[in-house]
């Protein structure tokens, strides 16, 4: 359970929550365990860069945040994980019957989303290591300035319709709506620790090496973290 | 064709072909790339493809129109959609007559998209986009339809409907489901089979997602359940990716050797999907050609499904909630009325907490436009409530609207043994499928005895045997007449129940508590008739779950009838509360109706939440404004009705509950209170309204609004979480909010203010991708209702953002919307 990750994205910004909030989000995260159905995929491609092209196989773009990010990669892993449909029934139910509980059920399945994304990611870095390989940290679409557009090429890529029921909506929104796409660039060297902090981050093994908000540029956002 | 596919299968194994993708891939396709333009780019190429699975023994070719639909081919693109599938057939078509056997099957795919309400797609657009695919397929000479790789029952749906309506060739569905058994969007075995069946389709069956292996368990449990022939078409085995191509964990004589297994435990159909070459098929075929083939057998169970399971109708008795019903209630008319579907939610939401299996639907008043109302409370309900629904409605047309977008095979109420009743009823349970309640009446009325119902139910069985329909997808009503003017009337009833059962082989249900029509305390008589009715073999019974008389009666009985082992559910149900607490609270309150303070609990639990919530009586009744305050629902409820023995409701109101109200608010703004201690508040004030509401219209009195405000989630948008946070708190304070829902068009938002004369109009987007349209909308308003204020909200909104398209206002959160309203109205007014 993590209570923590849940308050922050209540705007909590580290305060403490009172008894009956705190009861509340328990019971929210108990409800999920038992509903959510947690899936995810992942798949390997090559990639190339050239002149500011990044060229993953199943699709192409370009992003400075991204290249930056997978500069000194041979491959990437594209990466998808969901928590289902009956996560966003959960939500949707509450929020006709009792809206206190939607929200608190919102940010619940936010960080349990994160968390299960956390966990898949270091098994996939476990598997890498093992030959010798380094992943840098995970990189959504709609991050820094890597386009939503890419959505419909990188799940087409790794089937994550047929295989987890990741879709789009017109405006490319993921729905289920707690679902995750990345990309993980994939290096025969460790991060160096000078590039930036999160890659800095990442060489340490910290546990906010695939987290991290220096790449985005909305500094007012109520869920930015500090001290990154 | 000179033979058809169906007696083939009914004389022998019949086989399909096995994957496309990759051979494609093998020539050449590559990523991104769509293959179904290859029909018509290199047809050479499908042509071969086809004719090595005939040559390999397959006797169902599909087509390669995968994702051939008008989502991944537009108008106006590239490649005309049309040109595409024909191409498709042609090509099948030719390999078949080059090989001098065969069938073409046109392959229907997923959309690639959710429907509503989990996704954007509209039931209805599906419905055209396979519609366009089966219509251009069927003409360019397909022979039958296959609808595979469906993980959405609701989309499988939609395409059975498009097949079935639009041809008249056979129609296959296979579903794809995770190694438990169980759709990706929440449904099972015995809910897929219940609603192809109900459907009409000729096979169903499984596909991809799965090895051969994995597919053997949730093959028995297909064949366990269906009545028609199955269907399997597994991948090649478990896939992994090894230097960038996938391989899998088992060969093709292994695949071939599992297939062979399947084939023997009676799957009847057999072919693979992806990964499966022509080695694959001919493989499985040289093993299994020969094997005998046996149909499933007709499975004579009565079953009505959800879109996440099944509820089997059988000794075991089912209880469907009757409150969502204006009969007698005059705040469900009045909600009716109001179109105010939050409180025909709550009702179906707490008897789903206190045990309901089934809720019935009964949408009907004179006044209404009856069709429209029962499709959107249907939608509704089924977006938020996973029980299986009884369609309740004499409206014919507002009875096949419900029948053709419930997602499942719903249970119908009713038909009677009236000729005219069951010309008009029986196409419709033929076209969608479900379970009909049958009413043991006809021309010349009610029978007396319960030989004479017996020979109705008789006739009724029969009549639906001439439309196709089963003896077991009909429930006999016996009828209850109410005791008080009969006195036989029970026993006649009972005797009805038992001799459907025992003599005709068939299953019962009652409106149970019609018996104590005009008896003062009905719960007395109508509990103890429940337990002789189930005694006498009721398979379904329509009762008020929230009355703790009659789930005593329920679990009781199944307790004393040995369908309770070991007593479990009574001691879950039971085990914590002491006689003469609890439970009688909850009853009283469910009685009333005020169920708003135990919605919400007991959700998964399945366990009635009744007996968890409701303060007894004695406990310390706290102030009203220290419980909204607190966040304390159930408190602000009793606090409430005591102090309106003291004071008026609206001096309760301005005294108590508004200035307790902006404490919290403003807690909120200076960052002390935080969004779910608001949120509990609203929740608690809101009870609290609810009891004053009440005692108001009670004296035929009603709360003045403040003022109208129209609040919707942008289009293009489906996050309405924002939004619904807003309207709680906008309810709160006396304003009207006219919500539009998400995923709004802005021509409706502007109609919808111009109609009213709103003052404000609240819009919501959570993405950047959808403050286009927010930009649109109000442009639109600005022209056709240039009064209007408009204040907007959303996580990727800024004060700067707002300003640019050309909002009014900019909230950055729920409290600064109430801010702004009270100040647009103030002035208005």
């Amino acid at each position: 359970m993590n209570l923590e990750e849940t308050f922050r994205y209540l705007g909590y910004k580290g305060n403490m929550a009172d008894e009956q909030t705190l009861k509340l989000a328990e019971e929210c995260w108990q409800e999920l365990e038992k509903r959510a159905e947690k899936r995810s995929c992942y798949k390997e491609f090559p990639i190339s860069i050239q002149d500011g092209r990044l060229d993953m196989g199943c699709f192409q773009t370009e992003s400075q945040a991204l290249e930056k990010n997978l500069k000194g990669c041979s491959h990437v892993v594209l990466f998808a994980a969901t928590l289902g449909v009956q996560a966003d029934n959960l939500i949707r139910r509450y929020s006709h019957v009792q809206m206190s509980r939607a929200v608190v059920m919102q940010a619940a399945a936010s960080a349990m989303l994160e968390d299960y994304c956390d966990q898949i990611n270091q098994e996939i870095r476990q598997e890498y290591e093992k030959k010798g390989l380094y992943l840098r940290p995970r990189f959504s679409p709609g991050y820094g300035d890597f386009s939503l557009n890419c959505q419909p090429a990188l799940i087409w890529g790794l089937e994550a319709g047929k295989r987890i029921g990741i879709t789009l909506t017109d405006s490319l929104l993921m729905m289920p709506s707690k679902s995750v796409t990345a990309v993980i660039g994939v290096s025969p060297a460790p991060a160096k620790r000078s590039w930036n902090t999160d890659v800095q981050a990442a060489s340490d093994g910290d546990k906010w090496n695939i987290k991290g908000c220096t790449a985005c540029n909305k500094t007012d956002c109520l869920y930015r973290r500090e001290n990154l | 064709m000179s033979t058809n596919i169906l007696e083939e299968i009914s004389r022998r194994k019949v086989f399909c072909d096995g994957g496309m993708g990759s051979l494609l891939q093998a020539k050449g396709l590559k990523a991104g790339e769509l293959p179904e333009t290859w029909n018509l780019l290199h047809p050479e190429i499908l042509k071969e493809i086809h004719g090595s699975y005939l040559e390999a023994g397959c006797d169902i070719v599909t087509t390669n129109t995968f994702g051939a639909n008008r989502l991944k081919y537009p108008a106006g693109g590239d490649f005309d959609l049309k040109a595409i599938i024909k191409a498709a057939v042609e090509n099948a078509r030719w390999a078949v007559k080059k090989a001098g056997k065969g069938f073409v099957a046109l392959d229907l795919g997923p959309t690639g998209k959710l429907l509503k309400p989990l996704g954007d797609l509209d039931f209805d657009d599906a419905y055209h986009i396979y519609r366009e695919v089966v219509i251009t397929g069927c003409q360019a000479g397909a022979d039958l339809i296959l609808i595979e790789t469906m993980s959405d029952s609701y989309e499988a749906k939609a395409a059975v409907l498009a097949a079935k309506e639009n041809s008249s060739l056979p129609v296959f569905a296979t579903m794809i489901f995770d190694g438990k058994g169980k759709l990706l969007t929440g449904g099972n075995v015995e809910s897929a089979v219940a609603l192809l069946e109900g459907l009409g389709v000729d096979a169903l069956g499984i596909n991809c997602g799965l090895g051969p292996v994995q597919m053997k368990d949730i093959l028995k449990e297909i064949l366990a359940a269906a009545s028609i022939p199955v269907i399997v078409n597994p991948n090649a085995g478990l896939p992994r990716s090894e230097k960038g191509t996938t391989v899998y964990d088992i060969d093709e004589d292994q695949f071939a050797a599992v297939m062979e297994e399947i084939g023997q435990m009676g799957a009847n159909v057999l072919g693979g999907c992806c990964g499966t070459t022509p080695g694959h098929i001919r493989k499985l075929t040289d093993r299994c050609k020969n094997q005998r083939q046996v149909l499933p057998g007709q499975k004579n169970r009565t079953v009505v499904s959800s879109y996440t399971h099944a509820v089997v109708i059988d000794r075991d008795p089912v209880i469907i909630g009757e409150r969502i019903n204006p009969t007698g209630k005059s705040r469900f008319k009045q909600a009716l009325r109001e179109h105010n579907l939050e409180y025909i939610l709550q009702e179906g939401v707490v008897q789903q907490d206190q045990g309901a299996h089934i809720l019935d639907v009964n949408v009907g008043l004179p006044e209404i436009d009856e069709p429209r109302m029962m499709e959107e409370v249907i939608k509704e309900l089924q977006s938020i409530i996973d029980l299986p629904l009884q369609i309740d409605t004499s409206d014919l047309t507002a009875m096949e609207r419900a029948m053709r977008i419930y997602n499942g095979k719903p249970l119908i109420n009713s038909v009677n043994g009236k000729k005219e009743s069951m010309e008009a009823i029986f196409p419709l349970v033929k076209r969608y499928g479900g379970v009909v309640v049958a009413l043991a009446l006809d021309e010349k009325g009610i029978p007396d005895t319960a030989d004479g119902r017996i020979q109705v139910a008789e006739k009724i069985y029969k009549k639906a045997a001439e439309y196709g329909i089963q003896a077991k997808d009909i429930l006999i009503d016996g009828l209850c007449l109410t005791v008080s003017s009969d006195s036989k009337g029970a026993l006649t009833t009972l005797e009805t129940v038992r001799r459907v059962k025992d003599q005709l082989g068939g299953k019962t249900i009652l409106g149970v508590s019609n018996i104590s029509f005009g008896l003062p305390q009905r719960e007395i008589i109508n509990g103890a008739f429940f337990t002789m009715a189930m005694t006498n073999g009721l398979n379904a019974a329509i009762i008020n779950p929230n009355s703790q008389v009659m789930m005593k009666a329920y679990y009781s009985f199944r307790a004393l009838a040995d369908l309770d082992r070991q007593c479990g559910d009574y001691i879950e149900v039971y085990g914590n509360t002491s006689a003469g607490s609890g439970a009688g609270d909850a009853k009283a309150a469910g009685e009333k109706g005020e169920n708003s303070s135990m919605a919400g609990r007991g959700l998964t639990s399945g366990r009635p939440s009744a007996l968890v919530a409701s303060p007894s009586a004695g406990q310390n009744v706290m102030e009203l404004g220290d419980c909204i305050r607190r966040g304390l629902k159930e408190r602000a409820h009793e606090a409430v009705k005591q102090l309106l023995a003291q004071k008026g409701a609206l001096d309760i109101i301005h005294e108590e509950m508004i200035p307790a109200l902006d404490y919290v608010g403003k807690g909120f703004e200076k960052g002390t209170v935080f969004l779910p201690q608001l949120l509990m508040s609203a929740e608690a004030a809101k009870a609290a309204f609810d009891v004053i509401k009440d005692e108001m219209s009670k004296k035929g009195l009603s709360q003045e609004k403040k003022g109208t405000i129209v609040l919707a989630t942008v289009k293009g948008d489906i996050h309405d979480i924002g939004k619904n946070i807003v309207k709680v708190l906008l309810e709160n304070y006396s304003y009207e909010v006219l919500d539009l829902g998400k995923d709004v068009a802005p021509e409706r938002i502007v109609e919808t203010a111009v109609e009213h004369h709103v003052p404000l109009v609240g819009l919501s987007a959570l993405m950047t991708t959808t403050v286009p349209s927010m930009e649109e909308t109000i442009k639109r308003l600005r022209k056709d209702a240039p009064w209007v204020k408009v204040m907007v909200g959303g996580a990727v909104l800024t004060e700067e953002y707002a300003r640019t398209i050309g909002a009014d206002h900019y909230c950055r959160d729920a409290m600064a919307s109430v801010n702004f309203a009270e100040s647009v109205i103030k002035e208005d007014s």
